[in-house]
């Protein structure tokens, strides 16, 4: 039942759930993930079919660009992350979610309405730089990795610490020295990054790319996964991403129904694990 | 003037709509005293401090930091300037363990420095328990011990005693003291509980709707006609 290309959508989702949790672990519900995931995907899908100089001699598409994509993609969803959170930031709340959403929502528009993007149909015959899923699952596996490595390092220092204070409580946060607005714009902008980065190697995986894939459905989907995991420590997400992802193949037969089942979880979560499935502590055997 | 001010008020206004929460109210905080803030509820004092502790903007006036105007400044760039303060409903993070709070407050690293700090509060025993799961007189001293962290030179207290038995509220006279004598620091508290004000203080400040009616020290306060008249009434200890 676990076939290795449900592996690789599995980490994809653990990974998405890191973008979410990123902002909400400093309090800020942010559904914008999709909309730096489309980012980076789109970066991958437009270079690697439109710039026959990547695409090298051999009968793999070259590992050497993928990572040139990777890079651009960085540049470019952390420079949209740094300008849009400014303002967005400001925001509190619901409100926050809902101006990210309609991010998620123009960035989709722009997809689908520009020829030069491939409109409604898509980017097509996007190269593969793996001659089968075992290398997707090895690059992904590597890519979750870092990103584990990296939150776990964050919440051991001041920036990370400065992220939970301000969950609990900015006001008080404020007047202990924290410059929040600061805080709560890198926690946007290590989220953007991570999802760009997905994106990328989604875009090389899935072989093609549209405006699908920045969507309401997506943003609440990756929401599902920390709610379900938890959002105090950074495998919560990772948790959740993975038994998210892989539930509905499991329970093929119910098909579309999965939908509801995501907004079960939302719904029911919160009522019955509070905290998700690894709440504060679980994993920090010092607590008396 | 013989010696600077540590923090100046001058003329300080707050108008919130139709209320004048402050109402050019002028004080000088001088270094290394206990200057306590008294007066009857909706007096003012919590806007005070958070006209201070840049929370608030005065309508008017100006506030004064070691001679250099700081009104509607950033609370956390007040914070790193030497100001700062608990607050009258506690707001730790109460999920963070304690030994997290106050690490926040530092802004770095600093197990050992926070374990101090803990100690100083009687805590030490409780650093990696949250903060929220804490009795209520252990999260008052939790939240002196996260203002210390900050590296205060001025310490604002709203409230400390404020739910607190007889007991604790002598230990809280005693660690205001230490903490005094200890950090070389200056005190400003707002507090309801008199003879507690009356032993600690070294001079008293008296608001009424938004007007500062009375200052001077303990005695002299407590014989204010007008201070009797708004706050303690006749034949108060």
């Amino acid at each position: 039942m676990l076939d290795v290309s449900l592996l690789v959508q599995m980490l994809l989702g653990a990974l998405l759930a890191l973008a979410v949790y990123l902002p909400l672990r400093a309090g800020q519900l942010s559904l914008a993930t999709p909309g730096f995931y489309a980012v980076g995907g789109t970066v991958a899908a437009l270079l690697s079919t439109r710039a026959p100089a990547l695409a090298g001699d051999g009968e793999l598409y070259p590992l050497s660009s993928v990572l040139l994509e990777l890079l651009l993609a960085l540049l470019l969803a952390g420079a949209l992350a740094l300008v849009i959170g400014g303002p967005v930031l400001r925001l509190q709340g619901i409100y926050l979610a809902i101006a990210t959403i309609a991010l998620v929502e123009i960035l989709r528009v722009l997809l689908l309405n520009s020829s030069w993007f491939g409109g409604a149909v898509g980017i097509f015959a996007i190269p593969q730089p793996f001659d089968g899923p075992e290398g997707y699952l090895g690059a992904y596996g590597l890519l979750l990795a870092l990103v584990c490595w990296g939150c776990h390092w964050l919440e051991q220092q001041p920036l990370g610490r400065a992220m939970a204070a301000i969950r609990d409580d900015e006001l008080a946060a404020r007047c202990m020295g924290v410059d929040t607005d600061r805080v709560k714009l890198l926690a946007f902008l290590f989220s953007a990054l991570v999802a760009a980065a997905a994106g990328v190697l989604a875009a090389h995986y899935f072989n093609s790319w549209n405006a699908r894939q920045a969507s309401f459905d997506a943003s609440i989907t990756s929401l599902a996964f920390v709610v379900l995991g938890g959002s105090r420590t950074w495998l919560g997400p990772v948790l959740g991403g993975l038994l998210l992802t892989a539930l509905p193949e499991l329970l093929r037969p119910v098909g579309d129904l999965r939908l509801i089942v995501f907004g079960l979880v939302i719904l029911l979560g919160p009522v019955l694990i509070p905290q998700g499935l690894i709440p504060r502590g679980l994993i920090n055997p010092k607590r008396p | 003037m013989t010696t600077a001010a540590l923090l100046e008020l001058d003329q300080v206004s707050r108008r919130f709509g139709g209320l004048q929460a402050l109402d050019g109210v002028s004080l000088e905080v001088q270094q290394g005293e206990i200057l306590g803030l008294i007066g009857p509820n909706g007096a003012g004092k919590t806007t005070l401090f958070n006209v201070i502790t840049g929370l608030t903007a005065p309508s008017s006036g100006s506030v004064r930091w070691r001679g250099k105007a700081i009104e509607g400044q950033r609370p956390d760039l007040l914070c790193r300037l030497g100001l700062a303060r608990t607050f009258q409903n506690l707001r730790l993070f109460r999920q963070l363990s304690c030994l997290d709070n106050l690490q926040v407050a530092m802004g770095r690293n600093d197990r050992r420095g926070a374990l101090e700090l803990l100690a100083l509060v009687q805590l030490q025993g409780r650093a990696e328990a949250a903060a929220g799961s804490l009795a209520y007189g252990d999260q008052r001293r939790l939240e002196i011990a996260r203002a210390l962290a900050t590296g205060p030179q001025l310490l604002l207290l709203d409230e400390p005693a404020a739910g607190l038995n007889p007991v604790e509220k002598q230990a809280l006279r005693e660690l205001v003291q230490l903490l005094r004598d200890q950090f070389q620091l200056t005190v400003l508290i707002i507090e309801h509980h008199v003879p507690l004000m009356m032993q600690l203080c070294d001079r008293l400040a008296v608001l009424n709707f938004g007007r500062r009616i009375a200052l001077g020290s303990p005695e002299q306060v407590r014989r204010d006609p007008l201070v009797i008249e708004a706050y303690l009434g006749k034949g108060a200890p």
